[in-house]
């Protein structure tokens, strides 16, 4: 049932308990029905956005259908002509106030500049490096995502920073893509200025794919064979330290719905990390190669205690919650516990995944309740999620080998019918909790 | 700042680098001296840019033990080759990491470095120190349908390309030659 219908059939009864005037609740609907009037201006954007793209896709092909019959200048006339006069048009639209033509000539615009390397590059038979070609293009997005304040641009820039990303580290080899990293450094900061959600979530997203792709690389680095460990710690701290930049931004005014997507991303990766630390067999690895790992722990860490620190001291004792104090008790368990392990033996892996899945069970504890706090929903979504699949895997690890096979299903199968029912009773009565003191994040 | 002047800035910077890119290989095949490298041509098709065939040149492999200049190069290393005529093709003198002063240097970058290789005339695995370099050239673009027949020639039909190479050591193809007559030839616009 649509917002709009729901209202229709509640607002009677508040009108007649004395809630709200006639009038009143006439201007409520009327402004509900305005702004579901929006359908159709997204509905122009959807259209106006699949014709950019086609119109791009026909230049190209065009390109390569009519290669032999014209003469070079003539080439060259028309690739600039074509992005010359998509950023006109631009500007026209813009200045009739047709903002979403606008955008979308603008997005033309970004799409003809990376056709034209690649025309460019096919007349003078140009071979070298193409991921090059891939970052300029994406930099002539990221221009006009600043520059025009295109929210659809730098969507496409950050998809293909992406593409250029893979195409390096997975295509070529390099060992760390760093320069990646530079390409957000440069586009993120206008996604926060103009406070772009969709933006933000594939930055976010790109982000987690490139620290994927250097994981993969860096596993590799240092004398012997625990570096993976070593790294997931170090990953565990830096997700950690973006999650505490996510709840700093989130007591900013207006900066909430922003916060709330950092939150979630950097928790699902954090969590991933801790979720790895709870097994034994990965941490039952050699340890030959600690001290190459201690200085970026160390810097890690630093990171998280002063973030960490700036949160805390921005609450007045009197008003800070209570989460935030039996949370800064469990970053001092953790950050013991991530030493001990730098420190530890092979011998002592037991017993530190014994206590990981401590910290890890206490940790998405402490998450349910700081996401109840900050409003965001979709952490106590996954906080549920991580606890069922730990809970699962726990089951499997401990009862696999002790078990008659048929009591093991059937135990694991009453495990995820009562656990499952359990889990859900309590994911609907927090959310439901955010729901009433109303969630920032749609 | 007004509009007008944001779309003029994009629209300058996103020319300049297009302008760029068509400069420098106009330069190049200016200003370049000429040389011709032996090659056997591979891969006829670009799905979105039509037909075009990679060479995969003489010197694209390169025995470091049989070379002037160093020996020490990994992945990703940028390489310079001199180059002296030979007859009919030009071959490769030595290698460096830092261009040399006055001679004719192809500029590339290391694909693989490796300790053996195999020698097709005795059929062994043979202990030699070598390079596999990408200049920038490798790829032709001819007109649709053409490709294939570049791939693969009849018999007793050399196929080699006359390579303009500048003062920095950057390649543009001048030519595709087919038994030493060009066949393509690049023209400036």
């Amino acid at each position: 049932m649509s917002f709009k219908k729901q209202l229709e059939q509640r607002l009677p009864h508040w009108i007649e308990q004395g809630w709200l005037s006639f009038d009143g609740a006439a201007h409520i609907l009327d402004d509900v029905a305005g702004g579901e009037h929006h359908g159709p201006r997204y509905l122009t954007l959807a259209f106006s956005l699949l014709g950019v793209i086609l119109f791009g896709a026909g230049i190209i092909t065009f390109f390569a259908a009519n290669w032999a019959a014209m003469p070079k200048l003539l080439k060259l006339a028309v690739l600039f002509s074509a992005l010359w006069g998509s950023y006109a048009l631009a500007g026209v639209f813009e200045r009739r106030d047709l903002p979403l033509l606008a955008g979308a000539m603008l997005l033309l615009g970004v799409i003809l500049f990376g056709s034209n390397i690649m025309l460019i590059a096919q007349i003078y038979h140009i071979s070298a490096h193409y991921p090059d070609g891939v970052m300029v293009w994406a930099l002539g997005g990221v221009l006009v995502a600043w520059l025009m304040r295109s929210q659809p641009a730098m969507v496409a820039a950050l998809g293909l920073g992406v593409l250029w990303t893979g195409l390096e580290s997975q295509g070529f080899g390099r060992a760390v893509h760093w320069p990646f990293l530079l390409f957000l450094a440069v586009s993120v900061p206008a996604v926060l200025r103009y406070r772009w959600r969709i933006a933000l979530h594939v930055a976010l997203a790109s982000l987690l794919l490139w620290s994927w792709f250097a994981f993969m690389a860096m596993s590799s680095w240092g004398r012997g064979s625990s570096a993976a460990i070593y790294l997931v710690q170090v990953y565990f701290l830096a997700y950690l330290a973006l999650f505490i930049g996510g709840m700093l931004l989130h007591i900013r005014d207006g900066w909430q719905a922003l916060a709330h997507t950092v939150q979630r991303y950097a928790a699902f990766a954090a969590l991933g990390c801790l979720y790895l630390l709870t097994f034994p067999q990965l941490l039952r690895v050699t340890r030959d190669g600690a001290e190459f790992w201690w200085l970026a722990t160390a810097a890690a860490l630093l990171l998280v205690v002063a973030l960490a620190g700036w949160h805390y001291r921005s609450h007045a004792a009197s008003a800070r919650p209570r989460f935030l104090n039996w949370g800064l008790g469990l970053l001092g368990a953790v950050i013991v516990l991530l030493l001990a392990n730098l420190a530890a033996e092979r011998q002592s892996a037991g017993v530190l995944a014994l206590l990981f899945n401590v910290v890890y069970f206490l940790g998405l504890l402490w998450l349910l309740q700081a996401a109840v706090h900050l409003e965001n929903r979709v952490l106590v979504n996954m906080a549920f999620f991580y606890f069922a699949v730990t809970l699962l895997t726990r089951y499997f690890d401990t009862f696999w080998s002790l078990m008659d096979r048929s009591l093991f299903f059937m135990g694991g199968g009453l495990l995820l019918l009562g656990g499952g029912y359990w889990l859900e009773r309590q994911r609907r009565r927090l959310t439901r909790q955010i729901a009433v003191h109303g969630d920032g994040a749609a | 700042m007004k509009l007008s002047y944001r779309l003029l800035i994009i629209v300058v910077i996103q020319t300049l680098v297009l302008a760029g890119m068509v400069a420098k290989r106009q330069w190049t095949l200016a200003t370049g001296t000429p040389v011709v490298l032996e090659t056997r041509p591979v891969d006829p098709r670009s799905l979105f840019r039509g037909d075009y065939v990679t060479f995969n040149y003489d010197i694209s492999r390169l025995n470091l033990q049989a070379l002037d200049g160093d020996d020490d190069f990994s992945r990703h290393d940028v390489v310079y080759v001199v180059l002296e005529p030979g007859e009919p093709y030009w071959r490769p003198r030595a290698v460096y990491h830092a261009p040399p002063a006055g001679q004719v240097t192809l500029r590339g970058t290391v694909q693989y470095a490796g300790e053996h290789w195999w020698n097709p005339e005795t059929g062994n695995n043979e202990a030699v120190r070598h390079v596999t370099v990408r200049y920038g050239i490798e790829d032709y673009f001819v007109p649709e349908g053409e490709g294939r027949a570049l791939e693969r020639p009849v018999a007793d039909e050399t196929i080699s390309l006359r390579v303009a190479v500048d003062r920095f050591g950057n390649g543009a193809i001048q030519a595709l030659l087919i038994n030493g007559v060009e066949r393509y030839r690049e023209t400036l616009f």
